[in-house]
């Protein structure tokens, strides 16, 4: 039997957009020394908006503003590629960008063992990403420590599973995403999207810059 | 300035019940003691990193154990409580419904989690709590249950809706897990356990229910 023609689509869609920054290692590895001997008082944040943890430190929000050239080329890096993400899911030109005023709060977390952070997202922000400046250890043992984790927003979808959509193919399917990043992955999404980082087993550190922008 | 009368009221509530099993309180020691035991056998040799957190199977309301027996037996009258509590249903219309059930339990050491998930084709969910280590002085989320938020929150914020009081606030909710206590909420609600950071084992039982109707046609199998 040959059925009618069906159409396809992936409706209230979000868009994720990954990329990864080439022979990023010496990128990385000032962002690295800059930021362990900034791990200080002087630099954490003083009003984070979830209970700290000892185990992840939250440097302030201006971390663009630094004037450091590490700093400066990762801020080109991102940001430019926040643009592309806006360019590629909007209607909004790239002339119509140019005119707009960029804003971001920009900040570094360090995670050791047994840090984490809760599910959140970000209110009065319209895009958000995170850069990979050291992935951390991977442990076999945990193969869920430190995972950049979605969760999926079509909540209570996956209350009723039975055989015919338990295993939607992506992007149908019902259920969080996880990433594990690499160092110079950077991870665009939108900031109404849930995320957490799962608890981090590995010896070392995890170290990451996450950043929320609005256009004005 | 006179202030109009107003009566606010909280729409879109998500039930979440705590009460003591003063029936069950005898019996929880033993049970614990029986599940550690079953929990040390069964990781045998596995890695150190492992022994984190057990999650048995879910047949744990089939076992023949009598004090295990006795004390699943409260915690699902427990939930059949709360389900009087929040439906409409007359009591007479509650003894026409078959419960189905399924339930395990998880031991958590210290450094152990359990990741966020809600539990399908499940209408409430019950956990009871054994044993559970001193709060931590440095992890305020250390031994907690946590309930995301499940409403659709706004991404429009200001001092004002950034402030709401309980009911009417976002974010998530955190029940501390004590021993002799049950909590029962609905099985769609995601829910995790942050990292332990104090000793001592976080032993809790889970059960998924939901109910059959007189007539009604089968539900999927779990």
């Amino acid at each position: 039997m040959v059925g009618p023609a069906l159409r396809l689509s992936p409706a209230f869609a979000v868009p994720i957009l990954q990329t990864r920054r080439d022979s990023s290692e010496q990128l990385n590895r000032a962002l690295e020394t800059l930021f362990l001997e900034r791990e200080s008082d002087e630099y954490r944040n003083p009003t984070p908006s979830h209970t700290p943890q000892a185990e992840t430190f939250e440097s302030r929000f201006n971390l663009f503003r630094w004037p450091e050239p590490c700093i400066q080329e990762l801020r080109r890096f991102v940001l430019d590629n926040i643009a592309q993400a806006v360019i590629q899911t909007t209607t909004v030109t790239p002339e119509e960008l140019s005119r707009l005023k960029f804003q971001n709060h920009t900040w570094f977390h360090i995670t050791r063992y047994a840090g984490s952070f809760v599910a959140h997202n970000h209110p009065l922000a319209s895009w958000s990403a995170v850069y990979c400046v050291r992935a951390g250890e991977e442990v076999r043992e945990h193969p869920q420590s430190g995972l950049l984790r979605f969760f999926d927003p079509r909540q209570g979808a996956n209350a009723y599973l039975d055989a015919a959509n338990e295993h939607l193919h992506p992007p149908f399917a019902l259920r969080s995403l996880d990433l594990r990043l690499t160092a110079g992955d950077l991870v665009v999404f939108p900031s109404y999207l849930f995320h957490e980082v799962t608890p981090f087993h590995g010896a070392d550190m995890r170290i990451t810059v996450a950043t929320n922008c609005w256009f004005v | 300035m006179s202030l109009p009368s107003l009566s606010v009221v909280p729409i879109f509530a998500t039930p979440f019940a705590v009460m003591e099993l003063p029936a069950a309180l005898p019996t929880t020691p033993v049970v614990a003691q029986l599940l550690a035991r079953h929990a040390a056998a069964k990781l045998g040799t596995a890695p150190a990193a492992a022994r984190l957190c057990y999650e048995s199977r879910d047949d744990l309301l089939e076992w023949n154990e009598e004090p295990v027996r006795q004390l699943c037996s409260e915690i699902l009258r427990g939930v059949w409580s709360t389900v009087a509590a929040v439906t409409t249903l007359t009591s007479e219309q509650l003894a026409t419904l078959s419960m189905q059930a399924r339930g395990w339990f998880t031991v958590i050491q210290q450094n152990g989690c359990v990741q966020a998930a809600s539990h399908p084709l499940t209408a409430w969910c019950g956990i009871y709590c054994l044993e559970a280590p001193q709060p931590s002085a440095e992890r305020s989320d250390s031994g907690v249950v946590r309930l995301y938020e499940s409403r659709l929150g706004t991404m429009f914020s200001d001092a004002t809706n950034s402030a709401l009081r309980v009911p009417f606030n976002h974010g998530h909710s955190s029940w501390r897990a004590v021993p002799g206590q049950l909590a029962v909420f609905p099985g769609s609600l995601t829910h995790e356990i942050p990292l332990v950071r104090s000793a001592g084992p976080l032993t809790l039982i889970t059960v998924r229910t939901r109910f059959v109707g007189p007539g009604q046609e089968g539900l999927s199998r779990w």
